[in-house]
C-alpha cells in the first residue's frame, strides 16, 4: 500500500524466509503465513502476513501483495494460543479432507503467529 | 375584500373540515374550488388542485435532497476504501499487463452493477459494454458467458441473453464490503465457470462527477503461458524465477486466482463509489427540477388566485352599478 525505499526485506516464502536486497534476481514467490520484516538503516518494522505473493522485478522494485498484514505489536498472544488449541482440536475431530485441510491451515497460521511473537 | 377572501378560504376548506355556517349562507356563483369550470363561463384552474400539486412537489424535493445527502455520506465512507484498494491490483498489472485484446476461445464477462436504482445511467452503460464485448467475442469457436452481480444488470441482461448467463449474484451490499466476502465470491465464480479470460466490467470512480466504464482482463494460467511464449509484455515473465511449488504452473494458477480476487475487490468497491456518486448527481438534478416546477406552479397559483379575486370584484362592482341604475 505504500512506496518506500528500504535496504532489505525478509519475506516468508513457501520455501522459507527469503531475504531481498537491491539487485535481486527477478522472482515470483508465493508467501506462507509468517513474519515480514522491513529493514531500513538501523530500524526494522515487522508485520505478520497471512499469505500472498511477492514479485521482485529486475529493476530492484519488489511488490508485496498480502491478503492481510498486521504489525506485530497489534497481535494478542492469548488469542493466538487459544486459536492454536482450537484448530488442533478441529484437526483431530475432522472427518472430511476439506475439514482436515481447513484445520491444518488454521494450525499453520496460528503456529506461525506464535513463533512470530516469540521469535 | 377580506371577507370575500375569508369566505373563499372557508369554501376551499369545506371538503376537509365540517362546513362552516358562513359558507352555507353563500351560494356560489363562483364555482367551488374543485371544479374546473365556473357556471358563469369564467374559466380558471382551481387553486386547490394547484396547491395539492405544489405540496407534493415540495415533498419530492425534500426527499431527493435527503437522498443526495445520504449518498454523499455513503460515498465518503466507501471512497477511502476504494482508493486504498487500488494498490492491490497494480503490482499484478505491472507484472502481467492488462491485455483486453487477447484472443481467447472462452471468455466470461463479469458485469458489476448496483442493486438499487435511482443512480443515473451507470448500470445501462455497464450493460451496454458487456453486450459489446459479447458481440466482439462471438464467432466460430468463440463463446462468451455472463456472470452478473447486482439486480439492475440482471433485469437488463435476462431479457435477451438468458441462455448465456452462468451465475447471478445479488444483494452484495447488504453488509459492508470487505475482502473476505469478495474472495468467497471469486472462489464461487472460479469453481463453477471455466474460462480462458475473465473480463470484469465496472464503473471506475475518477471523481464525484465522472465515472468511466472500464474493463479489466484476467487471464487463466494457460493463456498466460501462451502469451508469454509469443512474446510481448508477458514475454518477460519467463525471466522471473518462480520459487516454491513443484511446477511453475501451480504457482501461476494461484497467482491467477489471487489476481482475480484482488481485481474483483477493487472493481466492486469502485462500482459502489460510482453508484453513490451517480445517485448524488441524479438526486441533485432531481431536486433542482422540483424547485423549478415549484416556481412555475407558484406563478400559476398566484395568477389563478388574482384572477378569481378580480372576477369577484367585477361582479360586485357590476352588481352595485346595476343597482344604482
Amino acid at each position: 500500500m505504500g512506496l518506500a525505499g528500504v535496504d532489505m526485506v525478509i519475506v516468508p516464502a513457501t520455501t522459507g524466509q527469503m531475504g531481498v536486497l537491491p539487485g535481486h534476481v527477478a522472482t515470483i514467490a508465493e508467501l506462507k503465513p509468517g513474519v515480514l520484516s522491513v529493514h531500513e538503516g538501523n530500524e526494522t518494522t515487522k508485520y505478520f502476513v497471512s499469505s500472498g505473493f511477492v514479485f521482485i522485478h529486475a529493476n530492484s522494485f519488489a511488490d508485496i501483495i498480502a491478503v492481510e498484514a498486521v504489525p506485530l505489536d497489534q497481535i494478542d498472544a492469548n488469542l493466538v494460543q487459544k486459536g492454536l488449541v482450537e484448530f488442533t482440536q478441529k484437526l483431530s475431530s475432522a472427518t472430511t479432507d476439506l475439514e482436515k485441510a481447513e484445520a491444518q491451515i488454521g494450525i499453520d497460521v496460528h503456529s506461525a503467529l506464535n513463533s512470530a511473537l516469540t521469535g | 375584500m377580506a371577507m370575500a377572501a375569508l369566505r373563499r378560504e372557508g369554501r376551499r376548506f369545506a371538503p376537509l373540515i365540517s362546513p362552516r355556517p358562513i359558507t352555507a349562507v353563500r351560494s356560489s356563483p363562483i364555482a367551488p374550488s374543485h371544479e374546473d369550470e365556473c357556471p358563469i363561463g369564467v374559466r380558471y384552474i382551481s387553486t386547490q388542485v394547484v396547491r395539492n400539486r405544489m405540496k407534493s412537489v415540495k415533498n419530492i424535493q425534500k426527499i431527493t435532497k435527503a437522498m443526495k445527502m445520504v449518498a454523499a455520506s455513503k460515498l465518503r465512507a466507501v471512497q477511502t476504501k476504494a482508493e486504498n484498494s487500488r494498490g492491490l491490483w497494480q503490482p499484478f498489472t505491472a507484472l502481467l499487463g492488462d491485455l483486453p485484446s487477447v484472443d481467447v476461445k472462452k471468455s466470461v464477462v463479469v458485469t458489476i452493477s448496483s442493486d438499487k436504482g435511482l443512480c443515473g445511467g451507470i448500470n445501462s452503460t455497464s450493460v451496454k459494454i458487456s453486450k459489446g464485448i459479447h458481440k466482439l467475442n462471438s464467432g466460430p469457436e468463440k463463446e462468451t458467458q455472463y456472470v452478473i452481480l447486482g439486480e439492475k444488470a440482471k433485469a437488463q441482461l435476462i431479457r435477451d441473453s438468458k441462455k448465456d448467463i452462468e451465475l447471478i449474484i445479488t444483494e452484495l451490499q447488504k453488509n459492508p464490503l470487505n475482502y473476505t466476502q469478495v474472495s468467497v465470491l471469486a472462489d464461487e465464480i472460479l469453481k463453477n465457470v471455466e474460462f480462458d479470460a475473465l473480463r470484469i466490467v465496472f464503473n471506475k470512480f475518477h471523481s464525484v462527477v465522472s465515472f468511466v466504464p472500464t474493463v479489466s482482463t484476467v487471464l487463466s494460467p494457460e493463456i498466460v503461458e501462451r502469451e508469454a511464449e509469443s512474446g510481448g509484455k508477458l514475454g518477460d515473465l519467463d525471466n522471473y524465477e518462480v520459487e516454491g511449488g513443484e511446477t511453475k504452473g501451480e504457482i501461476l494458477q494461484n497467482l491467477a486466482e489471487f489476481q482475480f480476487s484482488c481485481v474483483m475487490f477493487n472493481a466492486v468497491l469502485e462500482n459502489a463509489c460510482s453508484e453513490q456518486g451517480a445517485r448524488m448527481s441524479a438526486m441533485d438534478s432531481s431536486s433542482r427540477n422540483a424547485g423549478d416546477m415549484l416556481d412555475r406552479l407558484t406563478l400559476t397559483y398566484n395568477r389563478t388566485r388574482q384572477a378569481s379575486i378580480t372576477t369577484e370584484l367585477i361582479e360586485i362592482i357590476s352588481g352595485a352599478s346595476a343597482l344604482e341604475g
